[in-house]
């Protein structure tokens, strides 16, 4: 039997891409558990507050941690690994040292994730993880990286198209962040409001220079190769590119606006924000225009239909963000939970819709088994319903929030924290609709990769578990 | 162009056919209107200058500090104000142990400082009193004190300045008003009495500062 190219490249990756996309579910389930952990301590003071390790602060800085570099750092590796050498039409280097270093990422994230548990935190925005995990995340991150523009720059054609542009750009912007932010915050750490400057900086540029672009180059890889159509208005692509590379990191710190910082940081933030507004234009300009062409493949074909919920999301809460950064309203969002809308935003509503979409796409093609329809549809709409009961919930008792914060003449406990207690109720209940998608695909998905994984307690299927295998 | 089919696009196509627009030259009238899109982009632009231009602070590290003008009159009575600040610190931490806080003493130990003649009399009084001590029977407002040696004042060892304050404090307060004591004053009387050891005789003071008034 004849391969085709894509075939072998698939097959040389298959191991590689199995173990990232298992483990990645794993994360997703525990940051899922530890989500409605710390949302229910929110509307029940007493729930596991006997033990230690589950107080609020160390539950909801470990499901940040979780999801971010474990499900996120594995679903990167997973899907940049795949859509990178399909792209080269090369097959993947380095497939022993790829998933030696993706055992010890996930060790380092477990050791960390309980070093947070156990109160050995370190204080800086998603650098939480005890000091002495960094080097090995650091070291296995870069092996991972490496071989992935290995595999890239055996590429048959010269010319890279904007899938590829950001993706790779998204595996080398987190090093660059992280040795930006250790630098100034562990090895010479900087002194008064600056280490709090970086700190503050280095979390949100993570979400928006390693989470974003990837996602977006996903987008940019998904929606031609799904819809057949080549991107509409391309030659805005590689603006929007530049524009993400160079306003992005300026752009986040608006979140400092009203803080003991000197006022052009903030000031400069705000702008750029306002200016964040082409990038997000091009990029929904290019997926939507060429997407909603074929209205009807958007609609039955499940993995475009997650991609484009993740654009769509990524559209409107971006320009929502663009909004939310002005002055005169941030002085009113500033303190209040609407920073946990733009997080979830992020995380949930974009990064995560548009993984699901595309792992939907890549592992029939990877293992040559298909998922069932019905129990992918079920995932899109428990997690569409999850994703917009959390948003709405964050979003409107964030307004309420920090209005009724405004106003000293009100009790603190019997007005306030009374009136917004509701929507901590709701995102509860959306945690747990999350979970139980969450659930549904890391079963569909183990499903696929594993078969038969009690095969060797029944020596007599053991025949045809291996056909099934391989 | 790859044919629009549910099948989707091949790698190989999607590389292909992206970096053959990406080489493509466009018109910039393609696709939309040029002039919207510089209006827009120019507003943009213009909001932003506006917003830096209004809240950078000129990219200094704190705010400016606001200028206040006084005059005369105002810088005089700030210095007053706080030069009987400082008195009453040292009233505090030095005097009222024995004069009291409210300045009243105590009946046949302590002389009172409210309402009393030494306190309002000539400002070389009470800084040779601060300066040296004092012992010996004296009268203050008709009651005898100083009887017993356990009374005596010792000399307070503070500094010419600190002595014009808490004397300018004294002077002006609980209802006292007397002329304000300076640190000049206090400076040449401190020479001039440099050879003195010994605290001052209280008959001999009371003859020398208060015989006009009527205390017997």
């Amino acid at each position: 039997m004849k391969f085709t190219a894509e075939q072998i490249i698939d097959k040389s990756a298959k191991w590689v891409i199995s173990f990232f996309i298992a483990s990645a579910g794993l994360w997703l389930l525990a940051a899922a558990l530890l989500a409605y952990c710390a949302a229910a301590k929110l509307t029940d003071p007493f729930f596991l507050s006997t033990f230690e390790f589950f107080t609020y602060g160390k539950v909801k800085i470990a499901q940040a941690n979780a999801f971010v570099y474990g499900w996120g750092g594995n679903s990167i590796f997973a899907v940049s690994i795949w859509i990178i050498a399909r792209l080269a039409q090369a097959e993947l280097r380095g497939r022993f040292l790829l998933i030696a270093s993706g055992i010890i990422w996930n060790v380092g994230i477990t050791l960390g994730l309980l070093g947070i548990l156990d109160g050995h935190m370190n204080a800086h925005e998603m650098l939480e993880m005890p000091r002495e995990i960094w080097p090995l995340l650091f070291i296995s991150y870069s092996v991972i990286a490496s071989f992935i523009i290995v595999t890239h720059r055996s590429r048959s054609k010269h010319e890279t198209i904007a899938p590829q542009w950001f993706i790779l750009a998204s595996l080398l912007w987190f090093p660059a962040l992280f040795i930006i932010a250790w630098n100034g915050l562990e090895i010479n750490p900087a002194r008064g409001t600056l280490q709090a400057v970086l700190s503050m900086w280095f979390g949100q540029s993570l979400i928006w220079l390693w989470l974003t672009p990837f996602a977006l180059g996903v987008a940019y890889y998904l929606i031609p190769a799904i819809t057949g159509r080549p991107i509409d208005k391309y030659y805005l692509a590689i603006f929007g590119f530049w524009c993400i590379a160079l306003l992005a990191p300026w752009s986040v710190v608006h979140h400092l606006e009203g803080g003991p910082v000197p006022m052009w940081i903030p000031a400069i933030g705000t702008v750029m924000s306002i200016a964040m507004i082409f990038p997000i234009a091009v990029a929904s300009t290019n997926f939507h225009a060429t997407a909603f062409k074929d209205i009807d493949i958007v609609w039955n074909n499940l993995p475009l239909r997650f991609v484009i919920f993740g654009t769509l999301s990524y559209t409107i809460s971006s320009y929502i963000g663009v909004v939310f950064s002005l002055p005169a309203v941030a002085k009113l969002t500033q303190f209040s939970i609407i920073n946990e809308f733009h997080f979830n935003q992020r995380v949930y509503g974009f990064f995560s819709m548009i993984v699901f979409g595309a792992v939907y796409h890549m592992l029939p093609r990877v293992t040559g088994k298909d998922i069932p329809v019905g129990a992918k549809s079920f995932h899109f709409w428990t997690s569409a319903l999850g994703v917009l009961m959390l948003l709405l919930a964050y979003l409107i008792g964030g307004l309420t929030h920090g209005v009724l914060a405004q106003q000293p003449s009100l009790d603190w406990a019997s007005s306030v924290i009374a009136s917004i207690r509701p929507y901590f109720l709701i995102t509860q209940i959306a945690f747990v609709i999350l979970g139980l998608s969450q659930l549904v695909f890391v079963i569909n998905i183990w499903k696929v990769l594993f078969p038969n994984p009690f095969q060797f307690l029944n020596n007599s299927s053991n025949d045809s578990a291996k056909n099934a295998v391989a | 162009m790859a044919p629009a089919k549910f099948d989707g696009m091949k790698d190989d196509d999607m590389v292909e056919i992206h970096s053959n627009l990406g080489r493509e030259k466009h018109p910039p009238t393609k696709g939309f209107l040029v002039a919207p899109l510089i209006f827009v982009f120019g507003c943009l632009i213009f909001v932003c200058s506006i917003q830096l231009a209004h809240s950078t602070n000129s990219f200094q590290v704190h705010p400016p500090q606001e200028i206040v003008e006084l005059t005369e009159e105002e810088k005089e009575a700030l210095r007053l104000e706080r030069k009987l600040d400082s008195g009453k610190k040292i009233f505090t931490s030095k005097c009222a142990s024995c004069h009291q806080p409210n300045g009243l003493g105590i009946a046949t130990q302590y002389p009172p400082l409210a309402g009393s003649e030494w306190v309002s009399a000539n400002p070389e009084l009470i800084t040779k009193i601060i300066l040296k001590g004092l012992k010996g029977e004296i009268t203050v407002k008709g009651e005898k004190y100083g009887t017993s040696p356990a009374a005596n004042m010792v000399a307070v060892p503070i500094n010419d300045r600190e002595i014009a304050n808490v004397s300018t404090y004294v002077r002006n307060a609980w209802g006292n008003s007397a002329s304000e004591v300076f640190e000049s004053d206090v400076a040449d009387i401190r020479t001039n009495t440099a050879g003195q050891n010994e605290q001052w005789i209280g008959e001999a003071l009371q003859s020398e500062y208060l015989s006009g008034a009527s205390t017997e």
